[in-house]
C-alpha cells in the first residue's frame, strides 16, 4: 500500500528541470549558468532513480546510470569552474555577455 | 612455457626496453652513455641467448622435440573460427639464429660506440648520436622478434619493422641527398617484394586456414597427400586454368618474393649496394649479418610450403644472383661496395642452396657468413674511419703497418669467405664447409639424379607400408665414386636391408628408428625424388665458377687496402685504429675461425624440418647428425668426395690470380681492363650490368612517359572536346543571354539575392553570442515540439 | 544560530545570504541525516531495524512495506521534501545574488538526496550528498570567490528576455508535465530495493567498461582543469 507513485517523482523532476532551464536562460553570471546545469542534471537523476525503482525487473541500470551522471556532473563542474576562472582572467569579469565572440 | 621460451622472449623484449628508454631519455644520456645503454640491452640478450644455446645443446633430440611440441601458444585474436596465435617457435634454428643475431649485434653495437664517437653528427644543433642507438635497439628488437615468431603473421609484422629500421638507418645521414635517396630506394624496392609476400600470406591463410608455421606445414603436407585443399582447387583466371599444383607453387613463390626483396636477390638486388650510404656498423649489422639473412631465414621457415617447382624457382633466382653479383664485385673500387656485392653473392649461395634442397648447408652458410661478413664490414669501417671517410681502395694501400689488427682479422674474413681449408679433411674455416656442402648437394641434383634404384623400389613398395624406410646411399667402397643407390626396405627385403646397412654409417640403424619416430614416409620421399627433375648442368657449374671468383675479388680488396705501397700519402698519414673498434673484430674473427663448424653444424642438422611428401631435403650421409635425424634424402658420401678436386683448391687459384694482378698496385689491372673484349665486359660490370639504368628507364621514365602521354591526351583530345563544347555554349549563351537573362532571369536572381540578404540579416539577429538566448531557443523549441505532440495525440 | 553568526563574522559575506536561507540549510542537513532512519521505522516483524541505510540488505524493504503507517510516513516525507526541492529550485530562479543561489542549490541537492532515500537508492543518496553537496557545491563557491571582485555583483538582463524566458519555461513545464501525466507507464509498483553490494558487483562486472572509462575521464578532467586554471607565465 503506497500513496506515492512514479508520476509524483516525475513531476518533481520536471519542475526542477524547468527551473534549471530557466536559470540557464536568465543568468548572466557564468557560475549561475553552471548552477542551472546542475539542476537539470539532478532532475534527470531523479528520473533515472525513480524509473529504476518502479521498474518491474528491478534492474540496477537506473542507479548505475545515475551514478555515472553524478560522476559526469562532477567532472563537468570542475572543468566549467576552470573555464570560468580562465574567462575571468581574460575578460576581468564573469559576465557571459562579454564573451560574445560567436555573435553572428 | 619452458624457460627456454621465457629467456627468448625476455631477450627479445630487452632491446625494445632500451629502445623505449632511449626514445625518451636518449638526448639526456648524451654521447657515449646512450650507446652503452643500447649495448647493455643487447648484451643481456646475448647472455640469455648463450644460456639458451648451451642448455639446448645439451638436450637430446627427443627432449627438444617434446619442448617444441609443448611450446606455449597465446591466442591473440580470431577471425571467424580461425585463431591467430602468437608464440615462440622453439627449435634449434631459432636458438642458433637468436644467438647469432644477439652475438653479432652485441659486438657491432660495441664497435658502433667507437665508430660514431668520431663523427660530427649535429643537425640543427641536435646530436644524432643517441638516435643512432635508438634505431639500432629497435632493429635488434624487430630482428629478434622475427626470429622467434611462431606465426607467419607476426613474422611479417617484424619483417616490416626490420625494413623500417633499415630505412631509418640507411638514411641516417638524411641531410645528404644520396643517403636519403638510398633509404627511399631500399624501402620502395622492399615493398615490391613484400607485396609478393603478402600475396603468399593471403594464399596460405585462404588455403591452409592458419598462419602458424607448424600447422601450416602439417596442413600442406596433408593436403598434398590427399590432393585436397589447395591441391584440389582449380581456378579459372581470365581464361587460364590454374591447377592446384600451380597454385601451391605460386603460393611458395609469393612467400619467396619477400625473401627476394629483403635478401636482395635478382631482380630486386639493386637496393643493397646503395644501402652502403648508411653508417658502416649499419652495413655490417643490417646489410650483411642479420637483416638480409632474414630473407634466407624466411625461406628456411616456409621451406615445407614450397613445392618442387617453387624450389626450382628459388634455386634459379639464387643461381642468377650469386653469379651476377660476384662478377660485379670484381670491378668495384669502393671497399664497402665490394663487400656489398660479395654479400649479395653469398646470399645467392644460400638461396640457391635452399632451392636445391640443401637446407642444413644453406643455413650453415648463413651462420658462418654472418660472422665473417660482420667482421669484414667492421674491418672496412675501421679502415674508413681511420682514413677519414675515404672509401676508395684505389687510394689506400699499405695500411697493414698502421692497422695490424684490422689487417689480419680482415684476412681471416677473406680466408673464410673464400672457403679456405684443406680438402678431404674437416680442417677449414667456416665458408669451407658450408659452401662445399651446398655445392655437393647441387652436384647430386645435377649429375646423380634421381638416385639410382629409386623408381624400381617405388614400384615394388606397398603403398601402405608405413614402417619401411629407405636411405639413398652410395656404396663408396665398390662404386668408385659412382652413386649406387641401395634401397633398404625393412623386413620385406632382408637382403637389401643388409646391403644398405653395409653402405650407410654404423649409426644408421638409429637413423631408421629416428625416421620412424618422425613419421617420415620414405616411400613418398623417393616418389618425390623420382618425380623431381634433374637440374640442368649449369646450375652446378655456375656456382663452382663463382667459387673461384670469390677468392679473387676478396684477395683483391684485401691486397689493395692493406698490402703494397701507400697510393695516397695523405690518407696513409692519418690512418690509425681504435681499441674499441678492433676488439669486436678479434672476437668475431675467433668465432669465424672456430665456433661455427663444431657447434652450429650439428645443431642445424637437428633443426632441419622433418621431410614431408612435398618437401625435398637432401642431407649429407657422412654426417652422423643428419642421418640421426633422417631429415630427408641422404646424399652418398662419394658425391661429396668427388667435389673436392673440383673446388677444393679454388681459393688458392683465386688468391694467386689476384696476387699476380694486383701485387704491384693498379697498373696491370688497368692495362687488362683496357684490352678489347675484356674492356667491353669491364665497362658493363662497372655499370653494374645497367640494372639501375634499366630500372630507371623502365619504371621511373616509364611512369614519366605515361604521365606525358596522359598529358598529351588531356591537351589534344579532352581539351579539344571541351573547347568545342565551350564555343558552342558561348554562342548559345550569347544568344539566350540577350533574350532571357538580361531581363527575366536577372530580375529573378536579384530578387532572390535581395530576399536572401534580408533573410540572412533576420537569421543573424538571434545569433547574439549569448548562451542564455541559445538555451531559450532550445527550450522553446522543445516545448513547442512536445506541445505539438501532446495536442496531436489528444486530437 | 550562534555558530552561524560567528561564521558570518569570520567570512564576511554570509549576511548577504540571509539568515533564513542558512537556517533552512541547517535544517535540511539535519533532516537529511534523519531521513534514512525515519523512512524505515516500520520493520517487518521478527527482523531488527537496520541502524544504517547503507547496510540495508535487499530483503528488507524499507519504504515499500505494506504497513499503512509506513505508507503515510512515506507520503508525508515525499510531499515535504518535494516541496522543499521545488521551492528551493524556484528560489534559485528568482534570486539575483550568486551566493544566495549557491545556498539554495545546496538545499535543493540535499532534499533531492532525501528523495533518493525515499526511492530506496541509499548509495546514490549518499553519493549525492558527498559528491554534490560536499564537492561540487564547494567547487562552485570557490568559483564564485575566484571570479568575482564582489560576490554579490548583479548582472541584470533585459525585461524582454526575462519575459520570453518565463513564457518558454511555463510552456515547457506544461508540455513536460502534460506528457508524463498522459503517458501510461508500464508499472507503478515499486520493485525490491537492492543491496549496495549488488550495485558494486554490477559496477565491476557488467558495467566495468564504462566504469573504467569514467575513471579515465576523471583523470582527463583533473589534468584539463589544472591546465585551464593554471597561472599564466
Amino acid at each position: 500500500m503506497t500513496f506515492i507513485g512514479l508520476n509524483h517523482y516525475l513531476v518533481v523532476a520536471a519542475i526542477v528541470f524547468v527551473a534549471g532551464v530557466f536559470v540557464m536562460m536568465t543568468k548572466r553570471n557564468a557560475i549561475g549558468i553552471l548552477i542551472g546545469v546542475e539542476l537539470v542534471l539532478n532532475a534527470v537523476n531523479i528520473n533515472l532513480v525513480a524509473f529504476g525503482r518502479y521498474h518491474s525487473t528491478g534492474s540496477v541500470d537506473g542507479r548505475i546510470l545515475a551514478l555515472f551522471v553524478i560522476v559526469l556532473a562532477a567532472a563537468e563542474a570542475a572543468v566549467a569552474v576552470a573555464i570560468c576562472t580562465n574567462f575571468y582572467k581574460n575578460l576581468a569579469t564573469i559576465d557571459v555577455d562579454r564573451g560574445d565572440a560567436a555573435k553572428g | 612455457m619452458s624457460w627456454y621460451e621465457q629467456f627468448l622472449v625476455i631477450g627479445t623484449l630487452l632491446p625494445l626496453v632500451s629502445f623505449v628508454l632511449l626514445v625518451f631519455f636518449g638526448h639526456r644520456l648524451g654521447k657515449p652513455n646512450s650507446g652503452w645503454f643500447a649495448v647493455a640491452g643487447m648484451g643481456i640478450s646475448c647472455v640469455l641467448a648463450t644460456i639458451v644455446l648451451a642448455g639446448w645443446h645439451g638436450l637430446d633430440p627427443a627432449e627438444q622435440a617434446e619442448l617444441q611440441a609443448g611450446a606455449y601458444r597465446f591466442e591473440w585474436a580470431s577471425m571467424g573460427d580461425m585463431p591467430i596465435t602468437l608464440g615462440v617457435k622453439l627449435d634449434s634454428l631459432t636458438v642458433i639464429m637468436f644467438f647469432m643475431v644477439t652475438f653479432v649485434s652485441f659486438w657491432i653495437f660495441v664497435f658502433s660506440i667507437g665508430y660514431m664517437s668520431g663523427h660530427s653528427d649535429e643537425i640543427d644543433g641536435q646530436s644524432k648520436y643517441h638516435r643512432f642507438f635508438t634505431f639500432l635497439s629497435l632493429f635488434g628488437f624487430s630482428m629478434l622478434g622475427l626470429t622467434v615468431s611462431s606465426s607467419l603473421l607476426f613474422l611479417f609484422v617484424f619483417w616490416e619493422l626490420v625494413g623500417l629500421c633499415s630505412y631509418f638507418l640507411i638514411g641516417f645521414y638524411f641531410d645528404k641527398k644520396f643517403a636519403s635517396d638510398a633509404g627511399i630506394k631500399a624501402f620502395v624496392v622492399n615493398r615490391v617484394g613484400d607485396f609478393g609476400f603478402l600475396f603468399g600470406l593471403m594464399m596460405v591463410f585462404t588455403f591452409l586456414g592458419t598462419l602458424d608455421l607448424d600447422q601450416a606445414a602439417r596442413e600442406f603436407a596433408f593436403q598434398y597427400e590427399a590432393g585436397s585443399g589447395v591441391f584440389g582447387t582449380t581456378i579459372n583466371l581470365f581464361g587460364w586454368e590454374v591447377s592446384g599444383m600451380t597454385l601451391a607453387t605460386l603460393m611458395g613463390i609469393g612467400l619467396f618474393c619477400g625473401a627476394i626483396g629483403k635478401s636482395a636477390q635478382f631482380p630486386l638486388h639493386v637496393w643493397l649496394p646503395d644501402a652502403m650510404a648508411g653508417p658502416t656498423p649499419v652495413s655490417a649489422l643490417i646489410h650483411a649479418a642479420t637483416m638480409v639473412a632474414a630473407g634466407v631465414y624466411l625461406v628456411a621457415r616456409v621451406f615445407r610450403l614450397l613445392t618442387p617447382d617453387a624450389q626450382l624457382f628459388v634455386a634459379v633466382i639464387g643461381c642468377i644472383t650469386l653469379t651476377m653479383t660476384a662478377l660485379i664485385a670484381i670491378v668495384q673500387t669502393d671497399i664497402k661496395k665490394v663487400l656489398a656485392y660479395s654479400t649479395l653473392s653469398q646470399l645467392g649461395y644460400m638461396i640457391f642452396g635452399l632451392g636445391v634442397g640443401a637446407w642444413v648447408a644453406a643455413l650453415f652458410h648463413l651462420m658462418t657468413h654472418a660472422f665473417f661478413k660482420a667482421m669484414l664490414f667492421l674491418g672496412s669501417g675501421q679502415v674508413i674511419e681511420g682514413c677519414h671517410h675515404e672509401q676508395e681502395i684505389t687510394k689506400m694501400g699499405g695500411l697493414r703497418k698502421k692497422m695490424p689488427f684490422t689487417c689480419w682479422t680482415f684476412f681471416v674474413g677473406v680466408l673464410a669467405i673464400a672457403g679456405a681449408g684443406i680438402p678431404w679433411t674437416s680442417l677449414g674455416l667456416g665458408g669451407f664447409h658450408s659452401k662445399d656442402e651446398i655445392l655437393a648437394v647441387a652436384l647430386q641434383r645435377t649429375d646423380y639424379w634421381p638416385p639410382e634404384g629409386v623408381e624400381a623400389h617405388h614400384a615394388a613398395a606397398p603403398v601402405d607400408d608405413g614402417a619401411s624406410y629407405l636411405l639413398v646411399s652410395g656404396s663408396n667402397q665398390e662404386g668408385g665414386g659412382q652413386a649406387h643407390g641401395q634401397p633398404g626396405h625393412g623386413e620385406a627385403q632382408p637382403g637389401d636391408q643388409g646391403q644398405a646397412r653395409h653402405a650407410i654409417p654404423p649409426d644408421a640403424h638409429t637413423a631408421d628408428q629416428a625416421a620412424g619416430a618422425h613419421g617420415v614416409d620414405q616411400h613418398s620421399l623417393l616418389a618425390l625424388a623420382s618425380g623431381t627433375k634433374k637440374l640442368p648442368r649449369w646450375m652446378f657449374w655456375l656456382p663452382v665458377i663463382i667459387a673461384y671468383v670469390t677468392p679473387f675479388y676478396m684477395m683483391r680488396v684485401w691486397w689493395l687496402t692493406f698490402m703494397g705501397k701507400p697510393r695516397d700519402e695523405h690518407v696513409y698519414e692519418h690512418a690509425h685504429e681504435m681499441k674499441l673498434m678492433y676488439v669486436p673484430l678479434i672476437v668475431l674473427a675467433v668465432g669465424t675461425a672456430f665456433a661455427s663448424y663444431w657447434i652450429f653444424r650439428p645443431m642445424l642438422a637437428s633443426a632441419a624440418p622433418a621431410a614431408t611428401d612435398a618437401t625435398l631435403i637432401v642431407g649429407i650421409d657422412g654426417h652422423a647428425t643428419d642421418a640421426g635425424h633422417a631429415a630427408g634424402l641422404m646424399m652418398p658420401h662419394a658425391v661429396h668426395s668427388n667435389l673436392a678436386p673440383i673446388v677444393g683448391f679454388a681459393f688458392v687459384v683465386g688468391f694467386v690470380a689476384a696476387w699476380l694482378i694486383y701485387r704491384n698496385g693498379l697498373a696491370l689491372a688497368t692495362q687488362i681492363s683496357r684490352m678489347p673484349v675484356i674492356g667491353f665486359f669491364h665497362r658493363i660490370l662497372v655499370q653494374k650490368l645497367y640494372f639501375d639504368h634499366v630500372y630507371n628507364f623502365v619504371w621511373v621514365r616509364g611512369c614519366q612517359g605515361f604521365a606525358w602521354l596522359c598529358r598529351l591526351f588531356d591537351t589534344y583530345v579532352i581539351d579539344l572536346f571541351f573547347n568545342l563544347a565551350a564555343k558552342i555554349t558561348e554562342r548559345f549563351s550569347a544568344f539566350s543571354g540577350w533574350i532571357l537573362d538580361a531581363e527575366g532571369v536577372d530580375g529573378v536572381v536579384n530578387g532572390v539575392a535581395d530576399s536572401m540578404l534580408k533573410l540572412g540579416d533576420t537569421v543573424r539577429r538571434p545569433q547574439t553570442g549569448r548562451i542564455r538566448n541559445y538555451v531559450l531557443f532550445a527550450a522553446g523549441s522543445a516545448a513547442v515540439i512536445l506541445l505539438g505532440i501532446l495536442i496531436g495525440v489528444r486530437l | 544560530m550562534q555558530t552561524c553568526s560567528t561564521y558570518s563574522r569570520t567570512v564576511g559575506w554570509t549576511t548577504a545570504c540571509g539568515r533564513r536561507a542558512v537556517s533552512a540549510a541547517a535544517l535540511i542537513v539535519l533532516l537529511t541525516l534523519c531521513a534514512p532512519v525515519l523512512a524505515q521505522d516500520a520493520p517487518t516483524p521478527g527482523q531488527e531495524a537496520p541502524s544504517l541505510a547503507l547496510d540495508a540488505p535487499a530483503e528488507v524493504p524499507a519504504a515499500t512495506s505494506d504497513s499503512p503507517v509506513s505508507a503515510v510516513l512515506e507520503a508525508a516525507f515525499f510531499y515535504g521534501f518535494a516541496l522543499v526541492v521545488i521551492v528551493s529550485a524556484l528560489a534559485i530562479c528568482i534570486s539575483k545574488n550568486i551566493v544566495r543561489m549557491a545556498v539554495w542549490l545546496f538545499i535543493t541537492l540535499g532534499s533531492v538526496a532525501v528523495l533518493y532515500f525515499l526511492l530506496a537508492a541509499y548509495f546514490i543518496a549518499t553519493i549525492q550528498l558527498i559528491v554534490y553537496a560536499g564537492g561540487t557545491l564547494v567547487l562552485l563557491i570557490f568559483g564564485v570567490m575566484l571570479t568575482s571582485k564582489s560576490p554579490w555583483a548583479r548582472f541584470e538582463i533585459k525585461r524582454g528576455e526575462l519575459l520570453a524566458a518565463v513564457v518558454v519555461s511555463v510552456l515547457l513545464a506544461v508540455a513536460l508535465i502534460g506528457t508524463l501525466m498522459g503517458t501510461e507507464w508500464p508499472q507503478d509498483q515499486p520493485a525490491e530495493p537492492h543491496a549496495v553490494a549488488t550495485l558494486g558487483t554490477e559496477l565491476l562486472t557488467t558495467y566495468l567498461a564504462p566504469f573504467e572509462v569514467a575513471s579515465v575521464l576523471l583523470l582527463a578532467v583533473m589534468i584539463g582543469a589544472a591546465y585551464l586554471a593554471r597561472q599564466e607565465k
